[in-house]
């Protein structure tokens, strides 16, 4: 037992410890920071301190409340009263205020304002004039009639079984498992790709026999396995927890994050799916691994199933206008493309609960015959050092 | 009872027959030859006995029984396809092999630092593998298969890469741990070697056993009725002996008659006067024997099976 730990520390470490994994660690962390940055910047650019001016001659902004506090990156514009229209331009020449409002006497007839500006007004500037407007309007209202008025209208669509719903404060929910869905067939092809190399390590550099003579090829599979397998999690882990702690921090700020929730039901299938097509693509990987000489011959060969994996990704289109065609159905049941199709549906429609189980019954079989499927062709190839094991060999009568 | 015990082996490769009915015994505390032709079968006999491969037929008794997992850690393996972890730094590579030998951390360091001082490999131990020389990583190997003090050490063509010096250190190398008690079994093609370093032998020839034996018998068994002489003298019409062939200025092989003694030669050339240099029976070279007993085309064969 303690040989198979040796040999899985030493698979994780050599991987983990490298500038090239730790890079692409931390590549999505930083590109989060990195979009968070340039939308701070972005707002930051899109908005102004700099006070705004109003002549008021319909008398409702007598005895003026301040619009409501606005969030950071954004910044309160502060609204200043002004008697007359020529104090005002004064101001504006000499820079003083961005620009002045002037409110008719007949507002609450023509709800018509007149804006003089030196440079257009940022729309977010506008939007606080308007917020300014509203709240003064609503200042006499009941605190939840004045509230219900300034959230406007939200249309919520739910399916008849009440298991999904939709609605432009909880769009971001409709994509997550999409993302989700991305998010663990990157961390999948990653630490399958890992596995295939070490698998065809041994042969590559003439270890094989002196490993085999030092450990079981079966702790020696299993060791790398677990260490490959908990370099997929490390990267999962960390780039989620990024991505979960930049949502959770973002729909602070960000409305289209604002109805941010996870399910429990939506995270429960994902990983009802997830976890068998992990188990099967890695074995099919370590399966390829084992029949090459060398790595760089396997990942021409991995090509051949990465295609499927990630096809239902370009065919994202077709799945939103039709979730439920025979296509989606079917590409839901074939294992390759099922871990995608099943995570792209779920964004866009309820998925049948019998295409979930079947899908996860087939993934389940498949990744049990992957594996099989490793473990007799790493037996048969460990020692064809420059020599490719035939597929045909695998599936012979040959004992291993 | 021996160490190693190969009892009727077989072993195919589709049609191939790779090794067929090979029988022999490794003793406790010798060096035994293991030889044979390229694609003689000695490889595949080597990783039956390893139990990489599983016989078609026959048993397999290492180290008092089958092999288990625990007597992996007492057999050191240097195989003939030479590796290490390339892309790694040789330290590091060392002690994961050793750990995997069931050595403790400390003790593990420990030895590396005693064989890559004896090794002359001391100054490269941060170095990665891939930038140390043939030679280099020949000896780095061979730390790897003796870190662990094992019982038996199973190596294949342990001089192939090496320079007389390094050559000379290997032997002594064997001969220490023979010393030791360790039980060696060597396969190699470099016939002085054997005859210099292994006490008994088995040649296998398209799988099949052809000689086996303490190396001297078998050397008797090829040796023709004959002694060589080293003289300054002209020698002729000596009783007892056939025929008389020169083989160089001072140096004759006489071949007997059946019935003439070597003692009876020796003594009549002393009455003759005749001034002895050198008087030996005349046995073959353990190269001459080979060459014997190998069948024509072997050698082209090339590939180890």
């Amino acid at each position: 037992m303690k040989k198979f730990w040796r040999v899985a520390w030493h698979e994780y470490s050599r991987h983990v410890f490298r500038k090239r994994f730790l890079f692409a660690l931390l590549s999505v962390p930083l590109m989060i920071v990195l979009m968070v940055v340039l939308v701070v910047v972005i707002i930051l650019m899109e908005t102004s301190s700099k006070p705004v001016g109003y002549i008021d001659y319909s008398g409702l902004l007598s005895e003026p409340v301040a619009q409501p506090s606005v969030k950071w990156p954004e910044r309160f514009v502060p609204m200043v009263a002004y008697s007359d229209e020529n104090s005002a331009n004064n101001d504006l020449q000499a820079k003083k205020i961005q620009a002045y409002y002037i409110i008719a006497a007949d507002y609450l007839q023509s709800g018509q304002v007149k804006v003089i500006y030196g440079d257009k007004l940022k729309p977010s500037d506008e939007e606080q004039f308007a917020s300014f407007m509203k709240a003064n309007l609503l200042a006499n209202q009941p605190p939840e009639v004045a509230n219900r008025i300034l959230s406007g209208n939200e249309v919520i669509i739910r399916s008849t079984d009440n298991s999904r719903e939709a609605s432009n404060e909880r769009f971001v929910n409709i994509i997550l498992p999409f993302l989700a869905g991305i998010l663990f067939i990157v961390a999948i092809s990653t630490t399958s790709g890992y596995l295939m190399q070490a698998v065809v390590e041994e042969k590559e550099n003439r270890t094989m026999e002196i490993m085999v003579t030092s450990v079981s090829p079966n702790q020696l599979m299993s060791g790398k396995v677990i260490a490959d397998i908990a370099i997929g999690v490390t990267q999962l882990v960390v780039w989620a927890l990024f991505i979960v702690l930049a949502l959770v921090i973002g729909k602070n700020y960000v409305s289209w994050l604002s109805g941010l929730s996870f399910s429990g039901e939506m995270t429960g299938v994902i990983l009802a799916v997830m976890i068998p097509a992990f188990i099967m693509i890695s074995g099919l990987m370590a399966a390829v691994g084992a029949t090459v000489t060398e790595a760089s011959e396997g990942q021409q060969i991995m090509g051949l199933f990465t295609i499927p994996i990630w096809l239902p990704y370009l065919l994202t289109g077709v799945f939103i206008q039709n979730p439920n065609s025979p296509l989606a159905i079917a590409m839901s049941l074939f294992p390759l493309t099922a871990p995608m199709t099943i995570t792209i549906r779920l964004s866009f429609t309820t998925v049948p609960t019998w295409q979930i189980i079947a899908s996860v019954i087939i993934l389940i079989f498949s990744a049990i015959g992957a594996v099989w499927l490793a473990g007799r062709a790493f037996r048969l190839g460990m020692l064809r050092y420059g020599q490719r094991l035939q597929w045909k060999e695998v599936f012979s009568h040959q004992k291993v | 009872m021996p160490t190693v015990e190969i009892s009727h082996i077989s072993k195919s490769f589709g049609a191939l027959k790779a090794v067929d009915d090979v029988s022999f015994n490794v003793e406790k505390g010798e060096i035994f030859g293991l030889l044979g032709p390229n694609g003689a079968g000695k490889t595949t006999a080597i990783r039956v006995l390893l139990d990489i491969f599983k016989p078609d037929a026959g048993n397999v008794s290492i180290l008092g029984g089958a092999m288990t997992e625990a007597k992996k850690d007492q057999i050191g393996y240097m195989p003939e396809e030479r590796g290490m972890y390339q892309d790694i730094q040789l330290e590091n590579c060392l002690v994961y092999l050793g750990s995997l030998k069931g050595v403790a951390s400390d003790e593990v360091h420990r030895r590396i630092n005693y064989y890559l001082d004896r090794f002359d490999l001391a100054s490269s131990r941060r170095k990665k593998v891939k930038e140390l020389s043939k030679g280099m990583q020949q000896k780095a190997q061979l730390i790897t298969t003796l870190i662990h003090e094992p019982e038996l050490l199973i190596i294949d063509e342990p001089f192939s890469g090496l320079d007389p010096v390094n050559t000379q250190m290997v032997k002594e190398l064997l001969r220490e741990q023979r010393d030791r008690g360790v039980t060696i079994l060597m396969s190699t093609h470099q016939m002085h070697q054997v005859e210099e370093l292994c006490d008994r032998i088995v040649l296998i020839d398209h799988g099949r056993t052809v000689l086996y034996g303490p190396l001297d018998e078998i050397r008797g068994q090829f040796a023709g009725h004959a002694v060589i002489v080293r003289t300054p003298d002209e020698l002729a019409g000596l009783p007892g002996v056939e025929h008389i062939e020169q083989q160089n200025s001072s140096a004759y092989r006489l071949n007997l008659a059946p019935a003439t003694n070597t003692q009876d030669v020796l003594r009549s050339l002393v009455e003759s006067g005749i001034r002895i240099d050198q008087y030996e029976i005349a046995a073959p070279t353990l190269d001459e024997i080979f060459i014997r007993v190998v069948q024509p085309g072997d050698q082209e064969q090339g590939e180890s099976t």
